[in-house]
Parts: structure tokens; C-alpha cells; sequence
């Protein structure tokens, strides 16, 4: 068990692998999120938790208590949990489940960037508990030696994955639009379960093949004259409620394209270097142009998402803010007024929350989505 | 809150902890939403209200939580300080290379706070700050003591304000007013209280609303010890005077105890400790005091409540808001936990 960005090295030691955000992903998929939350609060959760957090205790609780949920959301209890703390709450879940479950924790320190001058220092910390500690760990609780060979067949397909990937990504580019974010977003799986899996590669020249075709025949994503509104998103997916904000979304001939969550995984594909596996993980979060440990800070939000815009064509910005993920929303609303003045393109924020229908207001997405297109038909006029 | 003063206090300057404004957020709301804890809304509004432009300096520790993380580029863009700097003290993970990347964190502060101010700060200064946090905190206990023998002398809200005050003026004189404020304490007779005794805890990092201090006692509870922040946390853990006093401070911030949901700590339980502090005040329940929307306490919360139930220690919880718009709910809940635990 683990999540980005460490769950690679228990990939590479073939140990089964489950990652927060995207087992919340799939109980949102299969509709089993209210139940395990429900769960979640049988046990005692606040409902102002984060709700990837509430889901992994409600399984525990499930399990724990047999409270009856869909069997489909209940996962094994693993072996080891790597907490990679990017976000100081991926710590306290993995906390959680030790304290409820017993099961062993293996802490990662994985700090967000503030400062681009903190990078290498920050780095070396990291990589230095990649060598002193998870690698050992790793060792020690699969009795054998760490597998970096593996660890370099799975980057060689990743980097043959996301190349293929970044092609698609030129897609976007396109007026109108051949796909959409939602289409990413339910195409990232080679990126992480399947990561090092062969059929990625396939699935992308598939995905690839398929936007060229739509190219050549004239098929844009939606409606048959394509987009009015090309749009970002900022933040986690809604993964529960995809269908809810595309059926919002398409009779305003309106389209979500980028976001800087969707292009934080391995954006360049030269960065990835199968022949240095450990050094090339460690560097794609803290080196490159645009180290994606500053993603999250503020100024690399805003350079992040200001190349976006203009790489993508936008006319306005969804920030969805989660009202108990704070990630993404880190100084959201300054964010919003200091693009918004750079690029001249309008935001609105939409609060919610990506998997509990107790969070989501359907009067307020149309309120804002409303004065969104109002705002852009106005630059326009 | 796990910022070393102990470094500032050496560059001569006077540290000051971040506080909760006592004004209800207006113009802050177009900067953070509702859903963000109070201090951080509360000094984010203070930030765009231009209330603290009299600060030299700001220093956030970005690590302690994600919404402190908020407050960084809002300071930068609406104050603007002479001084600004990040903290990332890690939390409290195994291995050489957390204490080792703590240390280079320590250092680099030391460093643009002499850049900062013009002065070296040498090992000796270092030190002679660090004894006058160590005083700072002994006679804090002292005051503690007295208070865990005699619980009435002070009104619980008296005491964190005597706490809270050695957070915000200059710690020097602190001490010379605690000095001449425990003897008087010491020489006082206070008939021993027959009333129901508490412990609050939680709060991790900002000051209770006095008012629920105050019901509690009004409801015929005393509170004879407290885990909170601004409380017995704020002087836990005295800092070991060695040779290397960066080395020394770092040590300090790896302790464990008291349990802080924001450092990473599991294999020590919160409830554990608390279970101690109410054994050794012969308390009678505990009340978790939870400010809404802290993360780090929510999560753990569970947890913890489980445990007291496993212990057999009456524990009710009571949740805060920088605006608190009615206390009755608050009211009624502390009410029937007096009335659980044999009280009125
Ligand atoms: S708060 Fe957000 S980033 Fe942090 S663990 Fe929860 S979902 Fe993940
Ligand atoms: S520790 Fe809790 S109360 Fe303090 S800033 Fe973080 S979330 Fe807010």
C-alpha cells in the first residue's frame, strides 16, 4: 500500500499497491463513497475531515465493525503504509488506520516548495529518506533486495506512456477541442495502477489514433460545432460528481480542458531516466522547469497555471475548492486576482467537495458557472 | 507554533506569537473561505484590514498544517513586512536525515535574521536566550503547581492570559512579573475544592474562547491542569542547554510529548498522555476543545475518543468557531456532562 509518489518503490518491489486519492477516486466511480462515509462517521469522523481521509477510516470501520458496504469498496489490510506526507493529512490517515488497525507505517517528509531556493536543499532530505528509510523498509518487509531493475522497466514504459500521452495532450490545443479533461482524467490510470504495465502504451496510441481520427473527421468533444467556452480546472477532479458538471458544462457549450492537478504527473518525458530510476523519481518532483512540489505553493500555482492559459487558449477558470481538501485551494482567491489582472481571463470558485454529495450544492455550481460566461461574453463584447 | 523564538529572542528582537484577532472577519472574506480555521481566518482579515503593518518581521512555520499554508502569499501581497520567513521543521519521522534537515532549517533562520538585523548571532547569545525560555517555562510550571493544588485561585481564563501575555511582550519581563506574582500565589490559603475537576485539551494552536472557559467553571467544574496550546503545551519540554545550542533547540522541537497531531507522531498515543495529566490531578473528565475546521485535531479525534472510552474517562467534545454565534448549544452539552460526572 502507498500513494504518489512513493508507491513506486513498492511497485518496483511487486508488491500490490493501493494510493489514497486514487482508491477515493474509484469509490467515488463506483458510487460506494456515501456508504464509507457513512461508515466513517459511525466510527466517530467530523465531517469536516478530508473525505479521501473519511473514506480510508470508514473502510477500516467497515471491516472492523462488519457494517454492511459495497464489497467492491473494501480493500485487504496491507502489509506496510508508506505515508508520503505531501499534504500533512496524507499523514494523519495512515496514522489513523496504525492506530486503528495496527498496521505499520513507513513516514515520508515530502515538503511542498515555497521558495525555489529551498529546492535542493529539500531535495536532498527527501532522497536522503528514500535511501535511509524506505528502501530498507521496503527490503526488510519483502525479505529481499530492492528491485531497481524493475524500478527500471517501469519508468521505461512510463516514459514511452507519457510521451505518447503528451501527444495527446496536444489535442487540447486544438479549436475546438477533441477531448476533455474528464477524458484525461479517466485515462490516467497507466500513469499509476498500470504504471509499468505495457498496456499503457497501448491504451495511449489507441487514445491517440482515436483523436486523430475525430481531427480528420470533424468530431470536436462536444456538440456538433465544438466549444464556446474553453475553460481550466483547477483542483482535484470531482471524482463523484464527473457526470453532475459535464451535464452543467455542455449545454453552455462550455469545456474543461487543463488543470494543473491532471499535469503534475510527468510532464516531460525526458526527466525520466530508466537507467538512474531512484535519482529520476526524486527529480521529477524537485527539479525541471517547473518542479511540481511548487505546484501546490502559490507562485508555482500561478506560473503554473499562467502557462496554461496561454498554452491552452482558456477564456476562464473553475477553481474548485474543496471545502475539506485545502490543497489546491492554498491562497485560491488571491490566485484567482492576480491571473485574472496577468491574463485577463476571469475565475470563479466553486466550492464542493470531490466525493461527499453532502458538500456539493447544485444551485451554487449554476450561480457561478452563470456569472462565469457572463464575465467572459462581457470581455468579449 | 513550533517556531524556536529562542533564535528570534537572540537577534534582539521580540518574538511574538501569531494570534486570533478579537474581531469578527469582514474583509477577509474575499481572501479565504469560511471553511479555514479561525486563526487563519482571523489574521488573514487583520493582514488585508492593514492591522498589522506595526510588525518588523513574520516568520510561518508552512508545514504545521495546510492551512497555514493559506497565509504566506497574502502576507506577501497585503503587508509586505521588512522581514519574511519559512519554516519547514519537519515533523517528528525517524532517521538522520529529518534531524539533519531540521538543523539546516534552524541554521538558515539563524542566518537571514542576522542578515535581517546586521548582528551575528553567536552560540552565547544563543544561549543566554535559551535561559531565559527555560526560566520563562520553569516559572510557568510553578504556576501550574500552585494551581494544581489550589485550582480555584485563578479563574482558568486568568491563567491563560498569563500565558498568553509571555507570548506577546518581551519575556524578560514576563519572568520579573511571574516572580513577583508566584510567591504572592504561593502564600495564599484557598479551602480544598470539593467541585468536579476537568481537563480541557486540544486548541492546538490558538487561545479557547474564554467565554467557554468561563461556562465551565460557571457550570461547577474547575480546571486544575490543561493541555492546551496556549497552556501547559506552550512550556512543555525545556530546552537541554549543550554545547550546540541550534543542536539543542532541535531536540526540543523532536520531542514527543505533548502529542501534537501536527508532528507525526504515532506510536505515542494523545490519549495516553492525557490519561496521565488527569490521574495526577485526580480529574474526573476531560473536555476535548476542538477549534472547527483544524484538521490535524479532526482526524485524530476519533481515535482519541475511542481510547478514553477504553480507559473509562468521561470525555466530551465541544467545537469552537472564531465567531461564536451562540454558546447554547455549547451550553447544553457541558451542562449533562457536569450532570454524567455527579455534578449540578
Ligand atoms: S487534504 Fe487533500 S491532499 Fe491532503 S490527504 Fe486529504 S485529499 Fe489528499
Ligand atoms: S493547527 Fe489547526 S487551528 Fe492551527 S492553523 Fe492549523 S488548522 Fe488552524
Amino acid at each position: 500500500m502507498g500513494f504518489a509518489p512513493t508507491f513506486i518503490f513498492a511497485f518496483a518491489m511487486g508488491m500490490k499497491c493501493h494510493f489514497m486519492a486514487g482508491y477515493s477516486a474509484y469509490c467515488g466511480g463506483i458510487g460506494a463513497a456515501a456508504e464509507v462515509l457513512q461508515a466513517a462517521e459511525m466510527g466517530g469522523d467530523l465531517a469536516e475531515s478530508c473525505s479521501y481521509h473519511r473514506l480510508h477510516m470508514g473502510m477500516a470501520e467497515a471491516v472492523k465493525r462488519n457494517i454492511p458496504i459495497n464489497p467492491d469498496a473494501i480493500l485487504p489490510i496491507p502489509d506496510i503504509m508508506i505515508a508520503g506526507r505531501l499534504c500533512p493529512e496524507m499523514a494523519y490517515y495512515a496514522e489513523g488506520l496504525n492506530r486503528r488497525l495496527g498496521v505499520p507505517v513507513l513516514p515520508v517528509e515530502f515538503p511542498i516548495v515555497f521558495d525555489r531556493e529551498d529546492v535542493p536543499r529539500i531535495k536532498k532530505y527527501f532522497a536522503a529518506q528514500i535511501k535511509e528509510t524506505v528502501i530498507p523498509t521496503l527490503e526488510k518487509v519483502c525479505g529481499k533486495p530492492f528491485d531497481y531493475d524493475r524500478m527500471s522497466e517501469i519508468l521505461t514504459v512510463l516514459k514511452k506512456v507519457v510521451t505518447v500521452r503528451n501527444k495527446c495532450w496536444e489535442f487540447f490545443k486544438e479549436k475546438p477541442s477533441y477531448w476533455t479533461l474528464w477524458d484525461y482524467g479517466v485515462s490516467i490510470a497507466p500513469l499509476f495502477y498500470m504504471m509499468g504495465d505495457p498496456v499503457g502504451i497501448t491504451y495511449y496510441e489507441k487514445l491517440l489514433k482515436e483523436l486523430q481520427e475525430r481531427k480528420e473527421k470533424g468530431i470536436p468533444a462536444i456538440g456538433p460545432e465544438g466549444e464556446k467556452y474553453r475553460l481550466y480546472w483547477d483542483g482535484w477532479l470531482p471524482w463523484a460528481f464527473l457526470g453532475k458538471f459535464m451535464r452543467k458544462l455542455t449545454p453552455h457549450a462550455a469545456v474543461c480542458l487543463t488543470g494543473r492537478y491532471l499535469w503534475e504527473f510527468y510532464p516531460d518525458p525526458d526527466m525520466i531516466d530508466p537507467e538512474h530510476p531512484v535519482e529520476t523519481w526524486i527529480n521529477l518532483y524537485y527539479d525541471g522547469k517547473e518542479p511540481l512540489a511548487m505546484e501546490y505553493a502559490p507562485k508555482g500555482a500561478l506560473h503554473e497555471i499562467g502557462n496554461l492559459i496561454e498554452d491552452y487558449s482558456l477564456d476562464g477558470m473553475i477553481m474548485f475548492s474543496s471545502k475539506t481538501c485545502r490543497l489546491w485551494n492554498i491562497s485560491q482567491l488571491d490566485v484567482i486576482d492576480m491571473l485574472e489582472k496577468k491574463y485577463g481571463v476571469p475565475g470563479v470558485i466553486i466550492e464542493g467537495d470531490m466525493i461527499d454529495p453532502a458538500m456539493v450544492s447544485d444551485s451554487q455550481i449554476d450561480t457561478r458557472l452563470e456569472a462565469l460566461f457572463e464575465l467572459i461574453d462581457a470581455r468579449r463584447r | 507554533m513550533q517556531v524556536p523564538e529562542e533564535i528570534v529572542h537572540a537577534a534582539g528582537l521580540i518574538p511574538v506569537v501569531i494570534w486570533r484577532g478579537n474581531e469578527a472577519v469582514t474583509w477577509g472574506h474575499s481572501h479565504i473561505p469560511p471553511y479555514y480555521c479561525g486563526i487563519v481566518r482571523s489574521f488573514i482579515d487583520d493582514a488585508v484590514r492593514g492591522k498589522l503593518g506595526f510588525m518588523d518581521g513574520m516568520i510561518f512555520h508552512v508545514r504545521q498544517c495546510l492551512l497555514i499554508m493559506d497565509i504566506p502569499l497574502i502576507i506577501e501581497r497585503h503587508v509586505k513586512p521588512e522581514y519574511m520567513k519559512l519554516l519547514y521543521l519537519p515533523p517528528v519521522y525517524p532517521g538522520e536525515a529529518t534531524r539533519d534537515f531540521l538543523i539546516s532549517d534552524l541554521e538558515l533562520f539563524k542566518k537571514s535574521l542576522e542578515e535581517y538585523t546586521g548582528n551575528t548571532i553567536t552560540d552565547d547569545m544563543l544561549k543566554s536566550s535559551i535561559a531565559v525560555y527555560n526560566e520563562n517555562r520553569s516559572l510557568l510550571e510553578r504556576l501550574y503547581e500552585i494551581r494544581r493544588k489550589k485550582p480555584q485561585i485563578l479563574t482558568s481564563a486568568e491563567v491563560m492570559k498569563i500565558v498568553w501575555a509571555g507570548m506577546l511582550m518581551q519575556k524578560e519581563d514576563h519572568n520579573e512579573l511571574l516572580k513577583e506574582l508566584l510567591p504572592l500565589m504561593e502564600a495564599m490559603t484557598i479551602e480544598p475544592t470539593t467541585k468536579i475537576k476537568v481537563i480541557p485539551i486540544g486548541c492546538l494552536c490558538q487561545i479557547p474562547p474564554f467565554d467557554v472557559l468561563n461556562m465551565i467553571e460557571d457550570l461547577g467544574m474547575v480546571i486544575p491542569d490543561d493541555d492546551l496550546y496556549v497552556g501547559s503545551r506552550y512550556f512543555a519540554n525545556k530546552v537541554n542547554m549543550n554545547d550546540n545550542p541550534i543542536e539543542a533547540l532541535a531536540e526540543r522541537h523532536l520531542k514527543k510529548t505533548p502529542v501534537c497531531p501536527t508532528k507525526g507522531v504515532w506510536d505515542v498515543l494523545w490519549a495516553d498522555d492525557v490519561e496521565e495529566m488527569v490521574k495526577l490531578n485526580n480529574a474526573s473528565g476531560v473536555i476535548s476543545i476542538h477549534v472547527k475546521f483544524c484538521p490535524p485535531h479532526a482526524c485524530y479525534y476519533p481515535d482519541f475518543k475511542s481510547r478514553m472510552i477504553e480507559k473509562g474517562i468521561p470525555e466530551i467534545l465541544v467545537q469552537v468557531e472564531h465567531e461564536m454565534l451562540s454558546m447554547e448549544g455549547i451550553k447544553t452539552r457541558l451542562q449533562s456532562f457536569t450532570e454524567s460526572l455527579g455534578g449540578e
